[in-house]
């Protein structure tokens, strides 16, 4: 049976270990329990400190705006590209610039617009370090944190929730958790003040999802990252996730 | 021509690759250096030689820590070629000040001036696991490192950090 010092040691290294033996420890004893929850909160918030903003093809990002996160300096990302072009001479740098406006006509077409949905994704690409996949639930006391100024609690049944934070969105906090299901890390956002009239589904910059209207609660928003799981699955992920959802105001 | 389209069609995938990793390339690099002029010279610089060296990147699932290694190289040579002396912490902070107290959460503007101070041979493991998602043994082969030693660097470096940030350490385990 393993120690409290060699528990605590051992998660100050890797916080979200799943092994048995730890998970055995913790159930077993209240101290490092409570340790591990603290642990866990400082973890998340360690998680949005390394967070930083990143220059889009049209600059800065939303969140980099509100001044949520750590913003780089806004410079295009096709630079490098620019760089070697003028090494290798003009008719390199010519195919270059050619294709650098390939990629940024279809950068500046692939992202809607100024939609709800272009703004979600921008957020998601804010918080790389949400998309982890891992059995460890947040703690419980953090969870409800999260979700009590959007009054609603999450019953059984939507799957593990690995990772909950609330977050700045256009001018509100809103739930940001992710949900490991079959399918892998699931985001989800619960935007109560966006509605929206229908079901809107969206493909963009590797990100797949839908944002569905919750009538009397705005909208909510699942996204899964990559082109693995198509639009049906996704779509009866956020089904799931909303039949869980028990609202409390 | 089919070699020519071949070529072509290579050539698009590793771009493909380099902009869906260019992301995390400069998260890990801004972090590294604590620089963001520093960071992204650092991975333009990076991306040339990838480029460069394309050939030598035999899987593509192999590729992120392929570009780390490139970057820690790139970010050592910097130092080569501009020969900074010392590192003056205080000074990296009040540079960055701005950016620093731009997040919305005090405790968050702290933690981030706490991984400015905290040591090169702790900051670093700790990004590449909590940022990059490297395992242990990851961090381990990319250091050049023990596994028991990247385990003593993450738990060193999340004590100091919870001391700098003023977090309740009375029950932490002393090393």
């Amino acid at each position: 049976m393993m120690d409290c010092t060699r528990y605590r040691q051992t998660v100050m290294a890797r916080p979200r270990d799943s092994d048995p033996a730890l998970r055995e420890h913790r159930e077993s004893c209240r101290d490092c329990n409570f340790f591990t929850e603290q642990l866990l909160r400082f973890e998340s918030h360690l998680e949005r400190a390394l967070g930083v903003a990143l220059p889009t093809a049209q600059g800065e990002t939303a969140a980099s705006r509100s001044g949520r996160v750590l913003p780089l300096r806004a410079k295009s990302p096709l630079t490098w590209e620019r760089s070697l072009a003028s090494r290798k001479g003009w008719l390199a740098m010519a195919a270059s610039v050619v294709l650098g406006f390939v990629v940024a006509a279809g950068l500046w077409l692939g992202i809607p617009g100024s939609s709800l949905a272009a703004d979600v994704v921008t957020h998601m690409r804010g918080e790389p370090q949400a998309w982890r996949r891992t059995e460890v639930p947040v703690p419980d006391a953090a969870l409800q944190d999260v979700l009590r100024d959007s009054h609603l609690r999450l019953a059984g049944g939507a799957g593990v929730v690995s990772y909950a934070n609330s977050c700045r969105f256009r001018g509100y906090q809103v739930p940001h958790l992710v949900i490991q299901t079959e399918a892998g890390p699931v985001t989800v956002m619960v935007l109560v003040h966006e509605s929206v009239s229908k079901s809107m589904h969206f493909d963009e910059e590797g990100y797949r999802g839908i944002i569905v209207p919750v009538p009397g609660h705005g909208s909510l928003a699942v996204l899964t990252r990559g082109g693995a799981t198509d639009p049906k699955t996704v779509a009866s992920i956020a089904d799931r996730v909303l039949d869980a959802i028990v609202w409390t105001g | 021509m089919k070699d020519q389209v071949g070529g072509n069609h290579k050539q698009a995938r590793f771009q493909a690759l380099c902009q869906s990793l260019r992301p995390d390339l400069l998260r890990f690099a801004f972090w590294l250096s604590r620089d963001r002029a520093l960071a992204e010279d650092v991975v333009q610089e990076t991306m040339l030689r990838a480029w460069k060296a394309q050939d030598s990147l035999l899987d593509e699932a192999a590729a992120k820590p392929w570009f780390m290694t490139i970057i820690r190289r790139e970010y050592a040579r910097s130092f080569e070629r501009k020969r900074f002396v010392t590192v003056d912490v205080d000074e990296l902070v009040a540079r960055e000040e701005p950016m620093l107290a731009a997040a919305e959460e005090q405790n968050i503007a702290e933690l981030r001036a706490a991984l400015f101070k905290l040591q090169d041979e702790y900051r670093e493991p700790l990004v590449l696991q909590v940022l990059m998602g490297f395992s242990t043994a990851e961090i381990a082969r990319e250091l050049n490192l023990s596994g028991a030693a990247v385990l003593t660097r993450l738990f060193r470096a999340r004590k100091q950090l919870r001391v700098l940030c003023g977090e309740d350490t009375s029950l932490d385990p002393q090393e």
